[in-house]
């Protein structure tokens, strides 16, 4: 409880004219050694100051009983632990002590016999836990009294029934029973059909009610939203979009007997399109006839020609015999050979040389290709002569 | 016919309370803390959020089972537990040979992760371990903040805020004087928490204001600051978003000048002088005989 040099602490006026009066008595009485003894350390105890020095003065925030303490940290109390304890302790007493000071300033309202320190509102902004809470969106029927200026009128909640001769609600609690109690019997109307159930009917209309306030509740939160909604009643699923719309606009105009040849347009709307009469598909004559016959013909010499090959390419069906044989080859080398490291297996397969030459051998067939001839013949013998070489 | 999706009104008078607390609101509910533990933990961890649950206990829930929750990894699962019992704050303890005691204490904001600091627990002294009375629950503890680090540094800023946050309790418009029982002390020194536990005693100073004394009552702890994830400036700010109802609203035709007088403008209406009393002379009044030229002189 002790504290540190550091902290001056001043002796108020009041407390100093104590002490004086303390040693006075010790003057006075010099029997009484101990006992004033005892009394002068608890008026010791007594006179510790309640003030607070600091070089930079406290930061307060009395909303949060927050003190903010800034000054530069003594690091050499830092290397005994013991000492740190004490120096923390005396750091938070001051602190302390100036909320203290600040609140007992802060005006007061007792209560019960207790007083209170009316705590101002906290000055550090802290974030909020959820955002700001947005109006509630109006409904379509506030909306509209809104614009009319309709105020809501309190009406009673009770009505006086002349049949049941009572007080009836006229919703919630005790409605049912009393409109239970009210129809036990139903009239038939008028011109109705006497075998209908009343209270069927009645009962369904019912329903119908409150599936149409729940409908209309549903679209007031879909347009709070701003979620489309389809409209009461009947919806055709098959002009969704406006293209259809259109198609569907001009097909109607067109379809009168005169085919819109007297229809008027309207303001701003644009001018039938010229009725596009389809194209006829003509379809291939019939085989009966003549003509169908030599059409006929014609038609399949020209697939057969599609489909007829040119004459064998030697060169090239060679080539294809090669890669295959060079591939089925690899692929049986490879089954053993793949397993374990390429070292090992007896290092690259094929060489980047031979890559190389196996592109030219594939531009000299390129070239080939374009000239057919005795270049042609020749390069396919190189390339025969290459495979074998391969095979070995 | 498009499927409207289906908007369910509470049933019970209960459930719609519920829903009402929940929603946002112009003045807020206090803060209420989660308190988790992570895959795996320590003694020392699980002794230190016990403990952290006792400092708010009125304002937070404290779940025993382990969660596989890495925050600084995934804070998915995190956001839903806040989500499912409405709180903002959350306070994490985890252990591992990576970062060994580890506590992470956290808030949201909307339900989702606003600022979040990994603290690493170095000595600890539990409630339990310091014998003595402790301070009744619920009391406003005073927050001592020391360290010129919480001013100077951003993100040392913001860990107060945070601490702030966390530790503040109710808003409160009224105390009682002799109520004042509880302190907590945060000191920042080059990167370590200091966070102690005072008790106030109040002493004789012959004047009205009594002499604080503290006594310490634990939890005492010291920490590293670990891996830390504030939120960005500009979320900061939306969070701390003022609504404009509760803003003071400004008072018309005061200022005060550069002494700092008061002053006032008082706007007035025209002043009718044709109706004018000014003081009655006789030579002005205007009766029958003054109409004559002749009267003005012979009355005189």
């Amino acid at each position: 409880m002790g504290h540190s040099a550091s902290n001056q602490h001043k002796i108020s006026v009041k407390e100093n004219r104590k002490k004086k009066h303390l040693y006075f008595g010790i003057m006075a009485l010099d029997e009484n050694m101990d006992k004033i003894r005892e009394i002068i350390a608890s008026a010791e105890e007594e006179i510790k100051s309640i003030e607070v020095e600091k070089d930079i003065p406290l930061e307060l925030d009395l909303g949060n009983l927050l003190v903010t303490d800034i000054n530069e940290i003594d690091k050499g109390k830092f290397s005994d632990e013991n000492e740190v304890e004490e120096y923390l302790k005396n750091l938070a007493r001051d602190g302390v002590q100036s909320i203290l000071n600040a609140v007992y300033e802060l005006p007061t309202d007792t209560i019960d016999n207790n007083i209170y320190a009316l705590i101002p509102k906290p000055t550090t902004r802290l974030p909020r836990e959820k955002p700001v809470p947005k109006p509630k969106p109006l409904t379509k029927w506030e909306q509209y009294a809104k614009e009319k200026g309709i105020k809501k009128t309190k009406k009673p909640t009770k009505i006086w029934d002349e049949i049941l001769k009572e007080w009836v609600p006229k919703y919630g609690y005790l409605k049912a029973a009393a409109e239970r109690k009210k129809n036990w019997v139903l009239e038939v109307p008028e011109n109705a059909d006497p075998f209908e159930d009343q209270f069927r009917k009645m009962s369904e209309k019912k329903k119908e009610r409150i599936a149409r306030n729940e409908y209309q509740r549903l679209s007031n939160i879909a347009r709070a939203k701003n979620v489309k909604v389809p409209k009461l009643g009947v919806t055709s699923e098959t002009m969704k979009s406006k293209f259809e719309m259109k198609t569907a606009l001009e097909q109607t105009r067109l379809s009168t007997a005169s085919l819109g040849k007297f229809q008027k347009t309207l303001q701003k709307e644009k001018p039938l399109p010229e009725r596009k009469r389809g194209e006829k598909r003509k379809l291939p004559a019939t085989n009966n006839s003549f003509a169908g016959i030599e059409q006929e013909r014609k038609r399949s010499l020209k697939i057969l020609s599609k489909m007829k090959k040119s004459e064998l390419d030697y060169e090239m069906a060679v080539n294809k015999q090669i890669k295959m044989e060079n591939v089925q080859m690899s692929h049986t080398g490879k089954k053993n050979a793949n397993s374990g490291r390429r070292s090992k297996r007896g290092g690259r397969q094929r060489g980047k040389s031979e890559y190389k030459a196996l592109s030219k051998g594939l531009s000299q067939k390129i070239k080939s290709k374009g000239s057919k001839g005795s270049k042609a013949s020749k390069g396919s013998k190189g390339k025969q002569s290459g495979g074998k070489r391969k095979r070995k | 016919m498009v499927k409207l999706q289906r908007v369910v009104k509470p049933r019970t008078h209960k459930a719609k309370l519920a829903l009402e607390n929940r929603e946002p609101k112009l003045i807020e509910n206090t803060k209420t803390a989660l308190f988790l533990h992570g895959h795996n933990t320590s003694e020392l961890t699980r002794r230190c959020l016990k403990d952290l649950f006792a400092l708010k206990r009125n304002f937070a829930k404290h779940m025993h089972q382990k969660n596989k929750i890495m925050p600084f990894e995934d804070i998915v699962p995190l956001e839903k537990f806040a989500q499912q019992y409405d709180s903002s704050l959350f306070g994490l303890i985890n252990h591992s040979k990576k970062r060994p005691h580890n506590l992470i204490l956290g808030r949201m904001f909307d339900y989702h992760l606003l600022d979040m600091v990994e603290l690493g627990l170095e000595q600890y002294k539990s409630l339990t371990d310091i014998p003595g009375t402790k301070v009744s629950v619920g009391t406003k503890c005073c927050l001592v903040f020391c360290g010129p680090d919480f001013e100077s540094d951003e993100k040392y800023k913001r860990l107060k805020s945070l601490l702030l946050d966390f530790f503040r309790g109710v808003e409160a418009t009224s105390l009682r004087l002799q109520g004042f029982e509880h302190a907590l002390f945060f000191f920042l020194n080059e990167g370590k928490l200091y966070i102690r536990s005072y008790k106030i005693l109040f002493r004789k100073s012959g004047m009205r204001k009594p002499r604080v004394e503290l006594m310490e009552i634990g939890p005492s702890s010291t920490m590293t600051i670990r891996r830390t994830k504030f939120a960005s400036k500009d979320l900061f700010k939306r969070a701390c978003k003022e609504p404009k109802k509760l803003q003071p609203k400004k008072k018309k035709n005061i200022s005060k000048n550069a002494l700092g007088t008061k002053l006032g403008r008082v706007h007035m209406t025209k002043q009718d002088i044709d109706n004018l009393q000014t003081r009655k002379v006789r030579a002005l009044k205007s009766d029958k005989k003054s109409k004559s030229p002749a009267g003005v002189g012979t009355d005189l």
